[in-house]
């Protein structure tokens, strides 16, 4: 048995600590491309939402590499992620890929049935409490890999090169693949902040302005897989704004894995009070994480946010169709990207640079109000 | 208080449980009109783009109703314990509030029968008391809302029509049946004004060049016209009795007409205006079965076969109905009306296309969207129907000779 997953952005790193803790052998798909997504395409139907199409490409591309057996996570809807595993296993099926799907959920609501599924992913050899210790590393790596992508989300526009950021990140990721213990695990953030600070000493790409903040909301995937999103966060890095999303790994796993009893770095149960005012019923995916975090952004006092949803994405339709209620009451600039297989980099870079360039002059236009000194003063 | 039902999308499946609701509660309920052009556009213009047509729909609906002191909106999440309605459905009240009118208050509650039935009558408790309703008297309607549901349901699989089974719940479409039966149409197979394909026209043909849309075309569905057409009227001819194939020789004239199965969700199969009158077509060429007409027994021993069960009530009618078509010889084949935009029906249409190519089965999609030609329609619908027509006579061939 080789084990493969689909990609969600950094999740892998996780995703092939566990299992080589466990003695798995998995096969991590190749970095998701355009490859990826026209093999997907291709098998797909048309009107899936782009997160399938990308996944069947990486079950191709791991296949290729020897994989024959692929674990996803269910659900019992009312969205259509819940049903992806079976879809996936027919389309596959029919195309000539034998794979043995797995999906981890408790089926028909049976946590027998589940534990009875983890059991042979894991085989025999492994006990229960070595599987449970396990698993809760790795759900540490998950928080760790949070704290990464923090760091990085504010060290984005302070650097001068944009280059000089994605080089530390990429260390900071290389650390924590290699990290095995909770000791080493916890120095990777530390190590990474210092590095920041040690390079922002002669590189201060901001000038000493505070950079703009955009809250990213939308759907899951989008939000993770900067190949989904055409890198949407390192873009508006690079365009001199700090992000921070609704949505970090670590808080869907504490949710979606764990059923709450884990809250990940980044908790996502707050938003459904803050959403109240606007939406008083989850609607599936994450639509009501979208419209809570756009009331938590707002209120922050945020420059701006940001919806990511692929084209057709129900749970994010809905929220889009209230987002701009919440523009008009807290007077914060809302964006929405669609994204699909079309989407083109230069199309998106446009519409980053034309949000950002509104919400820089919106901010200087309340300095200029608010604090006159300080604008003379430079 | 007069309390407006816009006539799209819940109100296919689900108005005659809050027609008995209201009624019993003493409100009155009333319905906007039949879909027109006018009420397309305003939709088309007030709904978000890229949300699907059904909610397009809604929105136009929502504006068509006129001399309501409130809207409702129920929020369905669940009309079964084990599945949910689609995530758009379950975000509608707050989701399409853009499209209703400055100063119209919206009415909701949760109908959810996943949290059973004793959550489910409080939730609608809360919402009678709020209404100036006695506990006692919601109980009643919650009754009568079930008996007359169970009513439209029983009606519709004993394979009475749509119309014929809601008429009763609806007044809207009592009248229009009346005056359909007194008027002289419905003595002649339906048909929607506007240009006829040329009789020399090829199956299959490309024509998506000169595909016109609906005004285009002329094409202005008569109420009256559409109703008096549905179901009643004389029974079925042939496709070559009705003069559809030319030059077929008098033996053929014989065959039996084709059955055809018309699966997807009601809000598209009954919305006449907005599927280009696709359930009167066919009817005119061929017996038509309808999801709305299989019993659960059925679906279930339909869904046979999947390893996962699908968490939409919609979906898995449909999938269930659809396999359970695919498998017998109940119908020749299937043509699954889906719509630009529908999340559900990317997973369903793909699952059922599986199923139905594994049984042979003759199956299509037509997708509808706002600019939905008539032309295209029609060439589609032939095509496929001439496809199943020669597969259908080719069997019987084989069966005869061998
Ligand atoms: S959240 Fe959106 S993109 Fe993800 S599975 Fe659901 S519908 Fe598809
Ligand atoms: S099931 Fe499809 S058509 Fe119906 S509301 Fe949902 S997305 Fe729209």
């Amino acid at each position: 048995m080789k084990v493969t997953f689909p990609h969600m952005g950094n999740a892998w790193i996780v995703i092939q600590a566990l299992f080589e803790a466990l003695d798995v052998e998995v096969v991590v798909p190749p970095p998701s491309g355009k490859g990826t997504l026209n093999l997907g395409t291709k098998l797909a139907p048309e009107s899936a939402c782009l997160p399938l199409k990308i996944n069947l490409g990486n079950y191709i591309e791991a296949a290729a590499k020897g994989a024959d057996t692929i674990v996803i996570t269910g659900g019992s809807g009312p969205c259509r992620f819940g049903f992806y595993g079976e879809s996936e296993r027919q389309i596959l099926a029919d195309a000539g890929y034998d794979f043995e799907v797995v999906i981890l959920e408790p089926p028909g609501g049976s946590l027998w049935g589940l534990a009875r599924r983890i059991r042979y992913l894991a085989g025999s050899r492994n006990s229960w409490a070595r599987i449970v210790r396990a698993v809760r590393f790795a759900y540490e790596k998950s928080v760790v890999l949070d704290q990464v992508e923090d760091l990085i989300h504010q060290a984005r526009p302070r650097f001068s090169d944009a280059a000089g950021a994605e080089k530390l990140y990429a260390i900071a990721r290389q650390h924590l693949i290699e990290s095995a213990s909770y000791e080493s695990l916890h120095r990777v953030p530390v190590r990474l902040a210092q590095n920041i600070r040690d390079s922002q000493g002669d590189a201060n790409g901001s000038g000493g302005k505070e950079p703009l903040r955009i809250g990213i909301v939308g759907e899951i995937y989008t939000i993770l897989e900067p190949f989904a999103s055409l890198d949407v966060e390192q873009q508006l890095g690079a365009l001199g704004a700090e992000v921070d999303r609704s949505i970090y790994l670590s808080g869907w796993v504490g949710q979606h894995i764990f059923r709450g009893l884990a809250q990940g770095y980044r908790p996502l149960r707050v938003y459904s009070r803050l959403a109240k005012p606007y939406l008083e019923h989850m609607v599936g995916g994450h639509g009501l994480e979208t419209v809570g975090a756009a009331v938590s952004f707002a209120r922050r006092g945020f420059d701006g946010i940001l919806q990511l949803l692929p084209l057709g994405c129900m749970p994010e339709i809905v929220a889009a169709g209230i987002l701009p209620r919440i523009q008009a009451d807290f007077s914060i600039p809302i964006m929405t990207l669609t994204l699909d297989e079309h989407t083109g980099r230069a199309g998106l870079q446009t519409r980053l640079e034309a949000f950002v360039d509104l919400l820089e002059r919106r901010k200087s236009g309340r300095l200029k109000r608010g604090s006159v000194l300080s604008v003379a003063g430079k | 208080m007069r309390i407006g039902f816009p006539r799209a999308v819940h109100y296919y499946d689900y108005f005659p449980f809050w027609a008995g609701f209201f009624r019993s509660l003493n409100l009155e309920l009333v319905t906007s009109p039949l879909t027109n052009r006018s009420i397309m556009e305003s939709g088309l213009k007030k709904a978000s783009d890229e949300t699907c047509l059904p909610i397009k729909i809604l929105a136009g609906h929502i504006q068509a109703l006129k001399g309501v002191d409130a809207l409702f909106l129920p929020r369905m999440v669940s009309t079964e314990e084990q599945t949910y309605l689609c995530p758009k459905l379950l975000g509608l009240p707050e989701s399409i509030l853009a499209a209703v009118p400055q100063g119209l208050p919206v009415l909701t509650v949760n109908f959810n029968r996943r949290l059973g039935n004793r959550r489910l009558l409080a939730e609608l408790e809360r919402f009678g008391a709020s209404l100036g309703k006695k506990r006692a008297e919601v109980r009643q309607a919650f009754g009568q809302g079930g008996e007359w549901q169970e009513r439209f349901e029983r009606s519709r699989l004993q394979g009475l029509s749509f119309t014929q089974s809601m008429a009763e719940f609806d007044p809207v479409l009592r009248s229009s049946r009346r005056k359909a039966e007194a008027g002289p149409q419905n003595q002649f197979p339906a048909r929607v004004r506007g240009p006829k394909p040329s009789a020399g026209e090829v199956p299959g043909d490309r024509v998506d060049g000169e595909l016109t849309d609906r005004e285009g075309s002329g094409r202005e569905v008569d109420d009256r016209e559409v109703i008096g057409r549905e179901g009643s009227g004389p029974d079925v001819m042939s496709r070559e009795a009705a003069g559809r194939t030319p030059g077929c020789s008098p033996e053929e004239k014989k065959e039996p007409p084709l059955k055809i199965a018309l699966i997807g969700h009601s809000y598209l199969t009954q919305e006449t205006y907005a599927n280009l009158n696709l359930l009167g077509r066919l009817q005119s060429q061929a017996r038509v079965r309808l999801v709305e007409e299989v019993e659960t027994s059925r679906i279930a021993q339909g869904l046979q076969g999947q390893r996962k069960d699908l968490f939409w009530s919609h979906a898995r009618k449909i999938l269930g109905a659809g396999s359970f078509f695919s498998r017998g010889d109940e119908v020749d084949g299937i043509i699954y009306l889906s719509c630009f935009g529908c999340g559900t029906d990317s997973i369903t249409q793909d699952l059922l296309a599986r199923v139905a190519r594994k049984e042979h089965k003759p199956y299509m999609v037509l997708t509808l969207d706002e600019h939905s030609g008539e032309a295209g329609l029609v060439t589609r619908l032939e095509a496929f129907l001439d496809m199943t027509e020669r597969r259908v006579r080719r069997e019987s061939d084989i069966s005869a000779h061998g």
